[in-house]
Parts: C-alpha cells; sequence; structure tokens
C-alpha cells in the first residue's frame, strides 16, 4: 500500500487509470518520478512502469487493466523514434487501443525537424507534446470523451 | 512479458585468459612501488589533505592508456579510475566485446571484462596511482575477478547502490547476493595479504539525494560488507550545495562506523562533488567545483571524487579533467587555514542527520538476516530512495531545498523517522502547517534539481 497522500489537491477524476512509462532505451527516473507524483496528485491512478519500457510492456499494461484512459510515454534521450518502432505492429494486433500521449526530447540534436514529429505520428502516436503543462488539460479533455462515449453505450 | 533479469547477459563465450593465482596477484600489488587505494586512503587521513581523484573511461584500450597517462602526468591525481561502459555493467560482454572492437567510441566506458586482465594490469602498470573500479552493476562477480586480476586496489559498489539508481528490473535479494559473494573475496583477499578499498554509492541517483538516506544506505552495506571480511570501506556522499548539511554528513561518517561497524574495519568519508544539473558556463561551473572541493576539505573527507565544467556537456576531454582536479587540489592550500564553517550550525544538523540514519537503519541491522531484512523494507517503504529507477524501491520520498538549500524531506513516505524530524524537515520547507498541494510541490522539486542554475542566473526563476 502506498501512503495516504498528505496533499489537498482535489481528484478530478478520482477512477481514470493512466499508464505511464519511459521508452526503451531510456533510463531518465526523474521527470518520469515527477510525473507520477503530479498525476497522482489530480487524482489519476497511476501504473508507472517507469525507465526502459519497451512497447510490449506498455500493450500488455493496458491489456492487464481494462479501461485504460490513456498511455503517457516519456523520451528524453532523442530516440523516441527507434524505440517505438514495434507500435504499428502492436496496434494492428489489436494491442494499445487507448489514446497514446508522448512527450519529451522526442529527436537527437537541439534544433528540432517537424519532419521528426510527422514520423512519430505515423508510427501511430496519438498525441505529441511538447511541453509536460499540456498534458494536465489534454488528459481532462480525453476523460471527457471517454465519459461521453460511455454514457452513449449505455443509452 | 520478460523479466527474466538474465535476459541482457551473455551466454560465455568460452574460456579467457586464465586468472593469476591470489598469491600472484597479492604480490603484484604489494611490490609494484606505488600504494593501494588503501594506502592512500590511510595517508590522506594521517595528513588531513583530502586525496583527489578522476572519473574517465573510454572504449579503446589504447585511448585508455593515454587518457590515464594524460590524467597521471597532468594533474597527479592520487588515485585514477577506470569507469565500466553501460554494457559491461548489464554483463552484456559479448555487445561490449563486438563495439570495443568495431567502433570503441561508441561504448560509454572501459569494457574491462571484454578487453580482459591483461591489458587492465598494462593500464594499472602504466600511471604512478592507484586504481580504482567504477561501474554501476547490480552483478559485477565477473567484472571484480577481472578487475582484482588487473591489479586494481578498489572497487566501487554495493547491493543497494548500485542496483536501484541503475536498473528497472533486478531483485533486490539478486544484487545483495552477488556483491556478498563479492565482499567475501575482498575479506579472502584481505587473508591472503591485501586490503582491498570498496567503495559504497552513497550518490544514489545524483538528484537531490536526502543525507539520512544516502548514510543509512551506506551504513547497511557497510555492514553487510563488513560481516563478509571486508577491512576497508569508503563511505561516499554526494555534495548537495549547502555547507553545513554537507559537512555534517561527511563528519558523521566516522560517528557511524563507530556505532554500527566491527573496530578493525577502516572506514573513509569521501565527498562526490555535486553530482545534479550542472551549470553550463564554465566560470560557474568551476565555481561549484571548487566549493565542492572546500566542503571535502572542511568535512573530513579522505578522497574527493571530481567533476569538471564540461559536466553539463557531457563526458569531459582529458584537458578540462586534468583542470577540475587542479582546481579542486587548490582547496587544499595551507593558506585556506582561514575557511571555517559554522560550528554551531554543523552540529545541529549532525545531532538531527544521525537521529534521522539511526530510525533508519536500526530495524534492518537489528535483524536477524539484514539482507532479508533489506529487501523487506524497500518493499514497504521503511527504506526508500527518491526518483528511483528500480520497481524494487517504492520511490515514495520527495526531496526539496529549504530557503537556505538545505536538502529535506517534502513528503518522507514510509521512512521510520520520529514525528518531529518529520516536523522540522516539512517547518523549513514551509510545508509545517499541514497538507501541502501536491502539483505546487512537484514544480519546487523542478526548480530545486536546477537549483546551480537558478543560483548562477543561468536559467530565470
Amino acid at each position: 500500500m502506498r501512503s495516504v497522500p498528505t496533499h489537498t489537491d482535489a481528484p478530478e477524476s478520482a477512477h481514470d487509470v493512466i499508464v505511464l512509462g519511459v521508452t526503451a532505451s531510456d533510463a531518465h527516473a526523474v521527470a518520469n518520478q515527477l510525473i507520477a507524483h503530479g498525476l497522482r496528485a489530480q487524482g489519476y491512478t497511476v501504473i508507472n512502469l517507469g525507465v526502459c519500457t519497451p512497447v510490449a510492456e506498455f500493450a500488455l499494461a493496458v491489456r492487464e487493466n481494462p479501461g485504460v484512459l490513456a498511455v503517457v510515454v516519456g523520451s528524453l534521450n532523442g530516440h523516441a523514434y527507434e524505440d517505438l518502432c514495434d507500435l504499428p505492429a502492436a496496434r494492428a494486433a489489436g494491442d494499445l487501443a487507448c489514446p497514446v500521449i508522448l512527450g519529451g526530447n522526442l529527436s537527437v540534436g537541439s534544433r528540432k525537424d517537424p519532419g521528426a514529429l510527422d514520423r512519430l505520428r505515423r508510427l501511430g502516436v496519438d498525441h505529441l507534446l511538447s511541453e509536460l503543462s499540456d498534458l494536465a488539460p489534454l488528459l481532462r479533455e480525453l476523460a471527457r470523451q471517454a465519459a461521453r462515449s460511455r454514457q452513449l453505450q449505455t443509452i | 512479458m520478460n523479466r527474466d533479469m538474465h535476459r541482457f547477459t551473455d551466454a560465455p563465450t568460452g574460456p579467457g585468459p586464465a586468472f593469476p593465482s591470489v598469491a600472484e596477484t597479492v604480490h603484484f600489488a604489494r611490490t609494484r612501488g606505488t600504494p593501494t587505494v588503501r594506502d592512500v586512503l590511510a595517508r590522506s587521513v594521517q595528513n588531513a589533505v583530502v586525496a583527489i581523484q578522476p572519473r574517465c573511461g573510454v572504449g579503446g584500450h589504447a585511448e585508455m592508456r593515454q587518457l590515464l597517462r594524460a590524467l597521471d602526468t597532468g594533474a597527479r591525481p592520487d588515485v585514477l579510475t577506470l569507469t565500466i561502459d553501460s554494457h559491461t555493467r548489464l554483463n552484456r560482454f559479448a555487445h561490449a566485446a563486438r563495439l570495443a572492437g568495431t567502433d570503441p567510441s561508441a561504448l560509454n566506458g572501459y569494457p574491462l571484462v571484454a578487453h580482459g586482465w591483461q591489458r587492465g594490469r598494462e593500464l594499472v602498470e602504466s600511471v604512478s596511482a592507484p586504481v580504482e573500479i567504477r561501474h554501476g552493476s547490480p552483478d559485477p562477480r565477473l567484472l571484480f575477478d577481472v578487475a582484482v586480476a588487473a591489479g586494481a586496489t578498489s572497487f566501487e559498489g554495493g547491493g543497494i547502490s548500485y542496483n536501484l539508481p541503475y536498473c528497472k528490473d533486478v531483485p533486490l535479494a539478486h544484487s545483495l547476493a552477488c556483491w556478498r559473494e563479492v565482499d567475501a573475496m575482498t575479506g579472502d583477499l584481505r587473508r591472503a595479504g591485501l586490503t582491498l578499498d570498496r567503495e559504497l554509492f552513497g550518490t544514489l541517483t545524483g538528484v537531490l539525494t536526502p543525507p539520512s538516506i544516502s548514510l543509512a544506505i551506506g551504513v547497511i552495506e557497510a555492514a553487510l560488507a563488513a560481516a563478509e571480511g571486508v577491512g576497508c570501506l569508503s563511505l561516499s556522499y554526494p555534495q548537495g550545495g549547502h555547507l553545513a548539511q554537507d559537512v555534517a554528513a561527511l563528519r558523521a561518517i566516522p560517528v557511524l562506523a563507530a556505532r554500527y561497524l566491527p573496530a578493525d574495519v577502516e572506514v573513509y568519508p569521501v565527498l562526490h562533488e555535486f553530482m545534479g544539473v550542472f551549470p553550463g558556463q564554465r566560470a560557474h561551473a568551476e565555481q561549484l567545483i571548487f566549493y565542492g572541493a572546500l566542503t571535502a576539505r572542511l568535512g573530513g573527507a579522505a578522497k574527493l571524487v571530481t567533476k569538471t565544467y564540461q559536466e553539463a556537456l557531457g563526458v569531459p576531454d582529458a584537458q578540462a579533467n586534468i583542470d577540475g582536479m587542479r582546481l579542486a587540489a587548490v582547496a587544499n592550500s595551507p593558506l585556506l587555514d582561514f575557511v571555517t564553517v559554522d560550528t554551531e550550525r554543523v552540529e545541529e544538523e549532525l545531532d538531527w542527520l544521525l537521529a534521522e540514519v539511526d530510525d533508519l537503519v536500526a530495524p534492518v541491522l537489528g535483524a536477524a538476516d539484514p539482507a532479508r531484512a533489506v529487501t523487506a523494507a524497500f518493499a514497504d517503504g521503511t527504506l526508500d530512495i527518491p526518483f528511483s529507477a528500480s520497481r524494487y524501491a517504492r520511490g515514495d520520498v520527495l526531496p526539496c531545498r529549504d530557503a537556505s538549500g538545505a536538502i529535506r524531506y517534502a513528503v518522507a513516505g514510509a521512512l521510520p523517522l520520529s514525528p518531529a524530524a518529520v516536523a522540522r524537515h516539512r517547518s523549513g520547507l514551509g510545508l509545517a502547517d499541514g497538507p501541502h498541494s501536491m502539483r505546487t510541490l512537484v514544480d519546487r522539486v523542478t526548480h530545486d534539481i536546477h537549483h546551480f542554475l537558478h543560483l548562477f542566473r543561468e536559467i530565470e526563476p
């Protein structure tokens, strides 16, 4: 059991589950841990797969936890494209049906090439974030959409 | 999912050159005319002059020898280093060997197992300072054999400190068992007449490491090592950047050693110059390096492991490494006797710190099977590290800096600290009045990770 959080942030979506992790070749733990702390403070249930997570491990976590709102993938070492090259095959096999969000430092070099982002979209990444502050509003929007589609299904 | 911890481990590729006998290894170390690392540490404490050691490791053998010789002649360090590449750390020896043959510059350290103990000995023989092996391996058994055969007289790491910051998926019970073998072999060598230094990696993830966690893990690893017969231990602590806190942490090490370790075990305090986000501008980086060296002097460190002004850019070149050591050595000057530290503040920090370390280590070291108690304690959060890369530590702890820059626990998780200690930490952070906003706290931790960039105004507040 995790300790009871001693913080005041009101849960916004207490039941939404986020799968979080860092790409396969990337061992940057600090930002990942901070994002996990931050998402839990916002009321999400976070399954944090941590550093060095291959696509297959993200897929397994989504399979084992029905109703995952989104998969949030971080990549800081510039190898996002190589690390996610199994994503199209996984999705073709029916895995990772929920939205996949990717953020961080997404390609090598300090000058960013817009073509690199297109390549990541073609792999099947649904949302590319350049700023961490964009994550919370995006997840809120995805939660609203998920709630709406659940309502439609019950009508 | 494949959770086999040996999935990256290469199968043995056939017999390498036979290792020298223990007697030959001992004879080599004792007769080659240079001190062992332990000799250097003992001399350094006796003379109250901090020993200086760089970090260095490149993939190619000729390049490594050239680098060691350049550092040796350029700065006359007291101890030299072979930093090992990350494939070797994960026992991917065939992979390391392939790269060593085709593209050694792609390796982020020296692949000692791939190059073999004879080349290792060539390196040791090419310099006048004794050599330590620094790596980050949860299972270092083969690396240790090669290192000892090569003539290295210090070997860094431990079953906790070389697992949790480096690996995602290696059970603590496994790394502790591997390191127990290394410690037992160190004990065998001691009985055969060679006392190796075993340095414990208290730096951990290197980011806002709370002093009581660093020291508690060091003391636990030291007690486990001493139980296997290790006779010389270096407890390293990472410079946090707050002088009184850092000096107190260094001065705590001999006190803790007297409390928890057998009297016949030598224990040396070691400071690692700041390991977090380093200033990018040379002038700022050099101020931080000099500040670290002064901290080591005032804290009574036996040894200082240095950084360079190129730290923010990546692996430094030889000249930057030499410049970093020479700058650090300036802090050893007898002219600097006028530099003192606020004794009252240090004493206050020291009292609290010793009490915290006692709270953390006593349940583990009091257990019938301390190694098993370590694994259980990390599972239930009564031992923990912030920003753990491993799933075998919970990472519930969250450190921040108080207004004076000292590192305090904003969230102590399930650590068994006294209520008074937790209250002191939280009030120091302005969090005494009850619950905090985690979102605000995450922003604050992020700010504190970049502390020195803010201090030197390299980034906006």
